[in-house]
């Protein structure tokens, strides 16, 4: 049994490091991520778990980080957007919200590349209907959502540009 | 944001969970989180001890028995229902509406008991398993004891349950031979809050020989239409009759009106729900 107290030591291990700190049972998981490691990719918009911005995937599991205290993580694998790139290489989601002018303001762009990250490994080859429910935890302020799924399709397999583009020209018609 | 400074404790098995809920008057089990974050973040509550009951073993499964009644684990997530074959082999409508609750960082967390727990008016699963025919079970120091799912929603925020005790499973009988489930809202945007809904259970046998009709967000908790479903016993199972039965919606429901739907809005809205989830529930049973 976890012992009963208002500060714990957790151990968590994120993007392949493992991690050991005290930390107040009150801290949310994004502050603990944030202000006590540092790791500021991973974003707070609403803290209410509405709006997605601090989406991380936590043991395989896309899940917000301001819904989440620390302890609740004590023991977890959990990936972050500073684990997608490899050595300052983007991945080839990243790449393809980039070529796809998938982000404006930035704000959501963490979030949705976890949520695109985690859709595609549950389903490789997603329908745009699929992607929209898929991303639907995830709010983009500047309603940027047309460049944000067809960054996505553009890396499903079996679903190429062409495609994602001809199903955006239907929705403009 | 700064939440007020709160005990938190990880128990390893339920019954050091009911232990310790027992013997501390401010202690409140901790599941998926999913609201009771918030709730936290808020102050609207007060907590001084969180028992994390999210990853208990004994909370986390689901069992199909040999009769095709389906037991639920209070932790076990909307996604793990959505996706477990044992609950598509007989409720499907089960793991249809799961999947359809919020978004999906929500359904990785968020828990089946949780949803019944809180007993908030908007939420999926309530009105699907007083229409199911659901039993809690509920544990505490003391024993078991179960409770009809009809009988645990008692009001805003407020269920059957008792200090020191904690629901641990939920039972759902077989859907009968000939008979079928429904379940439609009408909600304010794609698998958001919910404005008024309806779910349903028949037993079609040439006339509809059972019926479950239940209405929420028309009041605080989910309730059975008991006109509706006596005017449906025996009859047809005909669209004009669905159609006549949910007439008798009336005067007898009184929701409330908000920004989302007036009270005269909202029960119209209610016949319209009750009738197609009668219907699909009809439809449903003719399919098998």
């Amino acid at each position: 049994m976890t012992e009963q107290g208002t500060t714990h030591v957790i151990e968590v291990t994120i993007n392949g490091r493992l991690y050991s700190r005290t930390v107040e049972a009150r801290q949310l998981l994004v502050h603990f991520l944030r202000d006590t490691l540092d790791l500021t990719g991973t974003h707070i918009g609403c803290d209410t778990g509405s709006c997605g911005a601090c989406s991380i995937i936590l043991n395989g599991k896309l899940v917000k980080s301001c819904m989440m205290l620390a302890p609740q993580a004590d023991g977890a694998v959990i990936e972050t957007v500073e684990g997608l790139a490899n050595d300052g290489e983007l991945n080839p989601l990243q790449e393809s919200f980039s070529r796809n002018h998938g982000l404006q303001c930035g704000y959501c762009t963490p979030g949705m590349l976890m949520a695109g990250t985690y859709l595609l490994r549950e389903n490789p080859n997603p329908t745009e209907e699929e992607i929209r429910r898929g991303i639907k935890g995830n709010i983009c302020r500047c309603t940027g959502y047309v460049n944000i799924v067809r960054s996505i399709m553009d890396v499903a397999g079996g679903h190429g540009s062409e495609q994602a583009d001809g199903i955006v020209g239907e929705e403009q018609r | 944001m700064l939440l007020k400074s709160v005990n938190y404790v990880r128990p390893e098995s339920v019954t050091e969970a009911l232990d310790i809920l027992s013997s501390n008057e401010g202690a409140a089990p901790l599941a998926g989180g999913q609201s009771l974050t918030n709730v936290l973040k808020h102050r609207v509550a007060s907590v001084d001890l969180l028992v994390d009951i999210s990853a208990l073993s004994e909370l986390r499964a689901i069992t199909r028995a040999g009769d095709g009644s389906l037991e639920v684990g209070a932790c076990v997530t909307y996604d793990e229902i959505d996706h477990s074959p044992d609950v598509r082999a007989g409720h499907v409508i089960l793991a249809r509406e799961a999947s359809h609750i919020e978004d999906q960082q929500i359904r990785n967390r968020g828990t089946i008991g949780g949803n019944c727990c809180l007993s908030d008016p908007t939420n999926n699963l309530p009105p699907l398993l007083v229409a199911l025919d659901a039993t809690m079970n509920i544990r505490a120091v003391g024993g078991t004891r179960h409770v009809a799912a009809e009988d645990f929603f008692k009001g805003y925020f407020l269920t059957a349950l008792e200090p020191g005790e904690l629901l641990v499973s939920i039972t759902i009988p077989p859907i009968p031979v000939g008979g079928g489930a429904g379940y439609v809202s009408l909600s304010v945007a794609t698998d958001s809050k919910t404005i008024v809904r309806a779910a349903a259970r028949v037993r079609v046998d040439g006339v509809i020989e059972e019926v479950r009709v239940v209405l929420a967000r028309v009041a605080s908790v989910p309730i059975r239409h008991h006109a509706m479903e006596e005017a449906l016993r025996g009859v047809a199972p005909t669209a004009e009759l669905v159609r006549a039965a949910a007439e008798l919606i009336g005067s007898d429901v009184e929701p409330i009106s908000d920004g989302h739907g007036s009270s005269e809005y909202r029960r119209e809205m209610a016949r319209v729900v009750a009738r197609r989830a009668v219907l699909a529930a009809i439809e449903e049973g003719g399919r098998k």
